[in-house]
């Protein structure tokens, strides 16, 4: 991206000798350990911020395996026990015709989630690389990352409303599966590593690309 | 800004990045190591898979069905596939690893399912579970095996079941219900498995299991019988229903006892035979022991219509078996011809043949075999009048044509026939039913109710009522006979010949014709002799008379039969015969020609013709001794009659407070119902002769 019309390069805080609170925005000197305002520790740039990141992250696809392997839900009807995986039970719900709701299931437990991994990723990779992308792009991408995060539970909401309303004894009920814990670890581990990204990290390779410019 | 110590920054960033990597990349090697933790704890959790053919899935699903030991999970169904060939479906199951060390050669595999038979309902759990395989092994670790072949039922006995395994057979008449329960005392202490057909198809054979705490209940001499079903009698004691509950009513069942005491312990393996019913399991005790029947072939070329399964072989009317099972046999080697000829099995006890020491099959084998060779033959026989059903018959023949029982290999022995008694005999059931048809018993009974008709006639004969009258008439006969005056004359007049005599022999002695005179007067005398006798007679007569009134006055007067009508008429006839009647008048011609004579010659006074009148009276005397020695025989036949009429009068005087009408139809009847018992006995005796008509 060229920010046309602006001749002057992008300036960090860090290349101005200051460093921001994280939490309360106040701009310090860059020797400055604590924030003088709230008391939070101030880190110029976390180094070990990327490395979080991809522990995180791989504990989260790690998580996400079972998951998918696993069946969900376990409902058990009158005579019988039906187990089904996430994929399972979406392509079950579009054999019955419910299209709609298998869409939404899909879209919910598979593309949001490898869509996350893969933000995430193409986040962490391109801060060093730092090609092919418009910081703002990555930044966008990045507070969408942690914005659909605490929504990356509908599953696992859905799957505990189903499980607390349908428990007629006897007749029907619904437990959840071991893939509804693994899932909710892979989507804890998932916003934990998106929140230890550190965006001010953009900011750097586009300064980088500045220069290389 | 450029002030910034770039080495600082490089240095500061080096330490924190070793720092930092030892702390947050725990947390992946910790999930990695507790991925791989559990991966490899379920892996070595795992047990082996076996391999379970059966003949059909029946509900068998992969990742669902389980398997059971002792109702307690122990494996799962993984795949299910079929064997090579489709000839099996083979489950490949996942066992649990503490388990499949015991799962070894030995084990058996069934699956439940919900099932209903009479005995109840079993599997009912797997309505709603789905269907489950269970399996069965002892609990010592034997020989390892991967492939079992599975069952569609339980087994009866289990491995490591410790109850007392014994076998059943049926007599060959008897049936088997599948799984039927043992009870005793209406407790149920074992079970029989499945039925199976023998190896000669006689009879059925089954195993059977006796639990453990139980096993001492059965002895060598216990004998199981059938309760199932019920049996209904009727008999002088009235109707009678058994049955044993109603379980065995519906289900089948059976029972045993030990009537006796003394038996061995049974031994795991025995055979035992299932009787059709109490009393003939406890005859069974008596007449039979327990060794093995010798079984043999005998072939009939004739008709055995009649011949049945069960009926009796007999040794000179003595049962010593029965026929197991008939079937037809085609031989052409052997017989020379390709008829089709029926082959009948016998079974000959052993024990009732009395042998000398052990009966077995082989010694009654061998005694048969030397009685075969001195003429011993099978035959069939009538054995049942009303069935026209046939025996085996063991009998010996005069010069039979050469035989020999011989047993070869694993083949029945076959024993050479004879001629049948029936051979010529169409005797199947219709036969007989028409013969008895022809049994002129309508006759029979047409002709008693005619000797009754006829009795009723003679009662109601007004002859037959007439009867004391012709008595009467007859006595009045008689009295008339012997006041008639001829008879009466016949003592004047020989008073008056004698007279005329006297005064002729006075005349004849001055006539000097004494010698003559002589012989005349022998002759007269004899003449006066027999008549004296013949009078002497007359007593017994009157006597005989009186006797003869004196019982026809207590007589009876209502009734009397033929015998007496013909008795009298024949007595009637014989008085008023003319020879009889004109008997004294030709005594009395007799002695008036001799007077007249007398009187001729004495008035006459002719000596010349004296001679001739001498001889004339000697003729006339001698005529006269002819007339009066017949006379004798007629009082003696009188007499006679007279004497029998009086036993015959007396006869009937005999009768007590019955009627002697009545007592005479009964005796007809009597005689009637006499010619019909003896016609059953004759049946009875000869039952062939309604067979044979003869």
């Amino acid at each position: 991206m060229e920010l046309s019309g602006t001749s002057e390069k992008t300036v960090t805080a860090r290349a101005a000798g200051l460093v921001a609170c994280t939490r309360c925005t106040r701009a310090w000197p860059i020797e400055t350990q604590v924030c003088g305002r709230c008391g939070a520790k101030l880190v110029s740039r976390d180094e070990n911020s990327l490395q979080r990141v991809w522990a995180l992250w791989i504990v989260g696809l790690m998580c996400y395996v079972p998951a998918n392997v696993y069946p969900m839900l376990r409902t058990q009807q009158l005579f019988q026990v039906d187990e089904s995986t996430i994929i399972g039970g979406a392509v079950d719900l579009a054999h019955y015709g419910a299209f709609g709701i298998a869409t939404i299931i899909l879209v919910a437990s598979v593309v949001i989630p490898l869509g996350k991994f893969w933000a995430i990723a193409f986040l962490a990779v391109s801060v060093r690389s730092g090609r092919g992308f418009a910081s703002h792009h990555r930044l966008l991408m990045y507070e969408v990352v942690e914005y659909i995060g605490r929504w990356s539970m509908i599953d696992i909401f859905v799957v505990a409303i189903l499980s607390a309303l349908v428990q007629l004894q006897g007749l029907a009920s619904i437990t959840p599966g071991p893939a509804a814990f693994f899932f909710a670890l892979s989507v804890i581990f998932t916003m934990l590593s998106a929140q230890a990204f550190d965006p001010r990290m953009i900011w750097d390779a586009q300064a980088d690309d500045d220069e290389a410019l | 800004m450029t002030d910034t110590p770039p080495p600082v920054e490089i240095k500061s960033t080096k330490k924190s990045w070793m720092s930092g990597a030892s702390f947050i990349w725990i947390i992946p090697l910790l999930a990695l190591v507790v991925a791989f933790g559990v991966a490899w704890q379920s892996y070595a959790a795992r047990g082996p898979v076996i391999t379970v053919s059966f003949t059909d899935g029946s509900g068998i699903t992969a990742g669902e069905t389980k398997l059971k030991y002792r109702d307690i999970e122990v494996g799962t169904v993984e795949e299910v596939g079929f064997s090579s060939g489709l000839g099996l479906v083979e489950a490949h199951i996942r066992l649990e690893k503490d388990i499949a060390e015991y799962v070894d050669s030995s084990s058996v595999f069934w699956i439940v399912e919900p099932e209903v038979t009479a005995q109840g309902i079993t599997g009912l759990s797997t309505v709603l579970s789905g269907i489950y395989i269970e399996g069965s092994w002892d609990t010592e670790i034997g020989t390892a095996a991967t492939t079992f072949r599975g069952s569609d039922v339980p087994p009866l006995i289990r491995p490591g079941d410790t109850g007392l395994q014994i076998a059943f057979r049926t007599t060959a008449t008897g049936t088997l219900t599948d799984n039927a329960p043992i009870f005793f005392r209406g407790i149920q202490v074992g079970q029989m498995g499945r039925a199976q057909i023998g190896r000669s198809g006689a009879f059925a054979v089954t195993e059977g299991i006796i639990y453990e705490e139980h096993r001492n209940l059965i002895s060598s001499s216990t004998r199981f019988w059938d309760t199932s079903g019920f049996s209904f009698s009727f008999g002088p004691t009235g109707a009678e229903i058994d049955f044993s509950s109603l379980s065995t009513l519906i289900g089948g069942g059976v029972t045993f006892d030990t009537f006796v005491s003394g038996g061995e312990p049974a031994r795991d393996g025995q055979v035992f035979e299932i009787f059709d019913g109490k009393e003939s399991a406890r005859n069974s005790l008596f007449t039979r022991s327990e060794v093995d029947p010798l079984q043999l072939s005998v072939i009939f070329d004739e008709n055995v219509s009649g011949l049945t399964a069960g009926a009796p072989v007999e040794l000179s009317g003595f049962r010593i078996g029965s026929v197991d099972s008939l079937s037809g046999i085609v031989d052409s080697n052997q017989f020379g011809d390709s008829r089709v000829r029926l082959n009948v099995i016998i079974s000959v006890q052993p024990s009732r043949l009395g042998l000398p020491g052990e009966a077995s099959a082989e010694a009654a084998l061998t005694l048969l075999q030397d009685r075969v060779s001195n003429g011993l033959r099978a035959r069939l026989a009538s054995a049942s009048l009303l069935t026209g059903g046939l025996k085996v018959e063991l009998v010996e023949v005069e010069n039979p044509p050469a035989a020999r029982l011989e047993q070869t290999g694993t083949e029945l022995a076959i024993m050479p026939t004879t001629e049948s008694e029936v051979s010529d005999a169409t005797a199947t059931a219709e036969g007989v039913f028409t013969r008895i048809n022809n049994l002129p018993i309508e006759e029979l009974l047409n002709s008693a109710i005619n000797v009754l008709n006829s009795a009723e006639v003679l009662i109601s004969n007004g002859d037959l009522q007439r009867v004391p009258g012709d008595v009467s008439t007859l006595l009045s006969d008689l009295s008339s006979i012997v006041t008639s005056d001829d008879v009466k004359n016949i003592p004047v007049a020989l008073n008056s010949t004698l007279t005329r005599v006297e005064g002729l022999v006075a005349e004849l002695e001055r006539q000097r014709i004494a010698e003559v005179l002589g012989t005349t007067l022998t002759a007269a005398s004899e003449a006066a002799d027999a008549v004296t006798s013949s009078v002497a007679g007359v007593p017994e007569l009157v006597e005989d008379i009186q006797t003869v009134a004196a019982k026809a006055a207590t007589l009876e007067f209502d009734v009397l039969i033929q015998e007496l009508t013909s008795l009298t008429s024949s007595a009637e006839a014989l008085v008023s015969s003319p020879e009889t009647a004109q008997l004294p008048v030709a005594l009395s011609g007799a002695l008036d020609q001799l007077n007249a004579t007398l009187r001729e010659l004495r008035e006459g006074g002719a000596v010349q013709n004296v001679n001739q009148t001498l001889a004339s009276a000697r003729t006339a005397a001698d005529s006269i001794a002819v007339s009066a020695r017949d006379l004798p025989d007629v009082i003696t036949r009188l007499n006679a009659l007279f004497a029998q009429a009086g036993r015959t009068i007396d006869g009937y005087n005999q009768g007590d407070e019955l009627s002697r009408s009545a007592q005479a139809a009964l005796r007809d009847i009597q005689q009637a119902a006499g010619a019909l018992e003896k016609l059953a006995r004759t049946i009875e005796r000869n039952p062939n002769s309604l067979l044979l008509g003869r």
